[in-house]
């Protein structure tokens, strides 16, 4: 009895033994893993497959007009790699994906052929084969892959059957205009690196595109809570006008073609909160081919003439030095002016645009017919230091702040600049010597248009941002003048423009505007045969709700602003009032008075 | 001596019981421990299901929202001007000129306004859920509140 205890307790003894030596194995085994020379390695790997790195970039935000149209929006786009222990046949691979993307075969080949490493100090999982392709490409892509997984295997195990095995497609978003050129320099254009280049995109940038963030991405269900959430960008509503904006370009590329003029500009603003309605250049391009950029804008051709190109005004410059004189009390309209045709100031002489002299003036028919002698003459009665403050008052020679990116301040030479001389004051007086850009006498001359108020020219109308819409309030930059003066001159430059019949009077609509005819300044002085031809006019003169700023660059068919500009404003007004609903003068009144 | 041997002898347990005691013991520990560890497997097993979920969600959240930028650009470049131009005019639509239009005042019309794509910024309101008192509330209080304020203004009240 005893000995078969014995031997009974003999086999339970051996069979916990090695239950125990199996459990000091497992424990020995487990500590030779974590602590051993390769715990490093298993570590690693183990990290590996507890999640990912990925590099996020939020949803650029969308750019939309004053009414809420799409001008730059998202679209799906793919891109391609390959998860390298799967791949089979890169062979295969780069010749499908130089087949339908043109990708370097070579290139490809060797991304997609590289050995897989855990290294974390060259890691070789995934490789990057092609980017921005289209969901057709995709498509495309995968149907041929589909045939290829098909296929009966070969029984020559040499023999290495086509195979797109490994070829993985990762969304993500693509900037894409629906409006293509429409609009195309204020908007500006985004790389495939996302960064945002000239207008609206490469102003806000960093607004539209977020923030783009690393994370570690946990792929461990248990730690799904931990996905981070990358907020998108912020989108932004324009003050431009979609209708207004097609017109514009419309009106400015048929009167490039009827002129013969090698570009212009044509910008409509309300002058009441500076709100810019459109801004029609030339050239533009289509965004959704930003790389053809550098053909299209060759040299040093600005992307937005309207804000980066200044020029020498002319005499729509001679709105400011008329509403300087008005307001410092220098002269009225009815202060008298014996016109002789030639006007000296610091040793040189001014003439007028033809010429001639034309006798007993008063400073409505000064403006009326745009004398340069007459001008010159007000600007010198004023004296260098009350002229220059005034324009500098008016913005002349600073920036704008416009809220988009490349804007050129201009340039106003100031008594005391090495440059500067006393004759000076009477070129600067027609717009001679002194560069703005169209924006800058855009917000100069809103300051006569808005009862004295000079307000900033801006895009951004709203901003909306974690749900919630931010809309930038009006600013008046300055008082440069008085509301008397502003309603004096609207008057007289209204009048002027009736008494000598301009080509820019809109029936039914009384305006206010002075045209610009500059000559351009070169290295062996100023040219006679080219000129810059402009127009600025507002309207309706009792309560403005545009200002437009026409600039024709060295139109051939005549040279004169008053032939080819005053036309132009004509015609986009024609056009504006009827976007804009405002009925003609008398029939407002009418309205008004029910 | 004797007497004593019989009385311990007595209250012993059999060995067979101190056995099925004993066995009963580690069952009752092995079934607690099997208890909690299906419990334990049970809870972990549906949280890893609810957070692959969640991954899968979250896909989905993305993927759709891809899928809205895709479908808002689509519906840009088929409402886009230049498109918008052309369909009128195949339509025989033709621009209209500012002296053809006949202006009339209509009270209470309110011109278009430009676009309010979200809420005006302004204070934000945090949406917060009021617990029932029932989940804060002391018997103490419940019991001043319910039964001795009402008391009390019975007292007034009454002669």
């Amino acid at each position: 009895m005893n000995t078969e205890n014995d031997t009974q307790q003999w086999r339970f003894n051996l069979i916990g033994g090695l239950f125990a030596v199996l459990a000091i194995l497992i424990v020995v085994q487990a500590v030779r893993i974590q602590f051993g020379p390769d715990a490093d390695v298993f570590r690693k790997r183990g990290l590996s497959d507890e999640g990912e790195w990925r590099m996020i970039y939020p949803a650029r935000g969308e750019i939309y007009d004053r009414w809420g149209h799409i001008l730059a929006g998202n679209e799906t786009v793919y891109e391609v790699g390959a998860e390298l222990q799967y791949v089979e046949n890169p062979e295969t691979i780069a010749m499908t994906l130089s087949g339908i993307l043109h990708t370097d075969y070579n290139d490809v080949f060797a991304a997609a052929n590289q050995p897989v490493s855990y290294d974390p100090k060259h890691p070789a999982i995934y490789a990057v084969l092609a980017d921005n392709i289209t969901q057709q490409q995709k498509e495309q892509i995968e149907t041929l892959a589909a045939g290829m997984k098909n296929q009966a295997p070969s029984r020559d195990k040499r023999i290495k059957l086509p195979s797109l095995r490994g070829l993985v497609f990762v969304p993500h978003l693509k900037r894409s205009y629906p409006e293509k050129e429409l609009g195309s320099n204020i908007l500006g254009f985004v790389n495939l690196e996302g960064q945002g280049y000239f207008g609206v995109e490469g102003k806000f940038n960093d607004l539209l595109a977020g923030t783009p963030q690393r994370v570690w991405v946990p792929l461990d269900p248990n730690r799904a809570a931990e996905i981070p959430k990358i907020p998108g960008g912020s989108s932004l509503v324009l003050t431009i006008d979609r209708e207004i904006q097609a017109n514009m370009e419309e009106v400015l590329d048929q009167a490039i073609k009827e002129t013969g003029a090698s570009g212009g500009t044509l910008a409509v603003m309300d002058p009441r909160n500076g709100e810019l309605l459109a801004i029609a250049t030339t050239p533009r391009m289509d965004l959704n081919q930003y790389q053809d950029y550098p053909k299209i804008f060759k040299g040093s051709t600005p992307f937005d003439k309207a804000i980066s190109q200044a020029y020498e005004p002319g005499s729509v410059y001679k709105v400011l030095t008329m509403a300087a004189a008005l307001d410092s009390g220098a002269v009225k309209p009815t202060t008298p002016f014996l016109d002789t045709g030639v006007f000296e100031i610091g040793g040189i002489y001014i003439y007028n645009w033809n010429s001639g002299a034309w006798g007993p003036q008063d400073m409505l028919g000064c403006m009326q017919h745009s004398l340069n002698v007459c001008l010159a003459w007000v600007a010198s009665k004023m004296g260098p230091s009350k002229f220059y403050s005034y324009m500098q008052a008016f913005g002349i020679g600073h920036l704008t702040g416009i809220d988009l990116a490349g804007e050129n301040p201009g340039r106003l030479k100031m008594p005391g600049d090495e440059d500067w001389y006393d004759a000076d004051l009477g070129t600067n007086a027609f717009g001679q010597g002194v560069s703005a850009t169209p924006v800058q006498m855009l917000m100069a001359v809103s300051s006569v248009a808005n009862n004295g108020k000079m307000v900033a020219p801006h895009v951004l109308r709203s901003l909306i941002d974690k749900g919630r819409q931010y809309n930038t309030p009006v600013q008046v930059v300055g008082m440069p003048i008085s509301a008397k003066t502003a309603r004096t001159l609207t008057n007289m430059l209204a009048t002027s423009l009736e008494t000598e019949g301009s080509d820019a009077i809109v029936p039914g609509y009384r305006i206010a505007g002075k045209t610009g005819t500059a000559q351009i300044p070169t290295p062996s002085g100023y040219t006679s045969d080219v000129t810059n031809a402009s127009f600025v006019g507002w309207g309706p003169v009792d309560d403005p709700r545009f200002i437009v700023y026409v600039w024709l660059e060295k139109p051939t068919t005549s040279i004169w602003g008053s032939v080819v500009a005053a036309p132009v404003f004509k015609q986009a007004v024609e056009r504006l009032v009827v976007l804009m609903n405002l009925p003609p003068d008398d029939v407002r009144h009418q309205m008004a008075n029910k | 001596m004797e007497k004593v041997k019989d009385f311990s002898q007595a209250y012993t347990q059999a060995p067979w019981r101190r056995q099925v005691q004993m066995l009963v013991v580690f069952l009752v520990l092995l079934v607690l421990g099997a208890t909690v560890a299906a419990v334990y497997l049970n809870v972990s097993a549906e949280a890893v299901a609810m957070g692959h979920d969640v991954q899968i969600m979250q896909d989905d959240i993305d993927q759709l929202s891809r899928a809205n930028a895709d479908l808002e650009t689509k519906l840009a470049y088929l409402t886009s001007e230049q498109t918008m131009k052309e369909r009128a005019d195949k339509m025989g639509f033709e621009p209209v000129q500012s002296d053809q239009i006949m202006y009339l005042k209509v009270q209470g019309y309110y011109s278009r306004q430009p676009i309010n794509l979200a809420p005006a910024s302004g204070p934000v309101l945090v949406k917060t859920t009021k617990l029932p008192p029932e989940y804060s509330e002391s018997l103490v209080t419940w019991f001043k509140v319910n039964v001795v304020v009402p008391a009390s203004l019975l007292a007034k009240v009454l002669p």
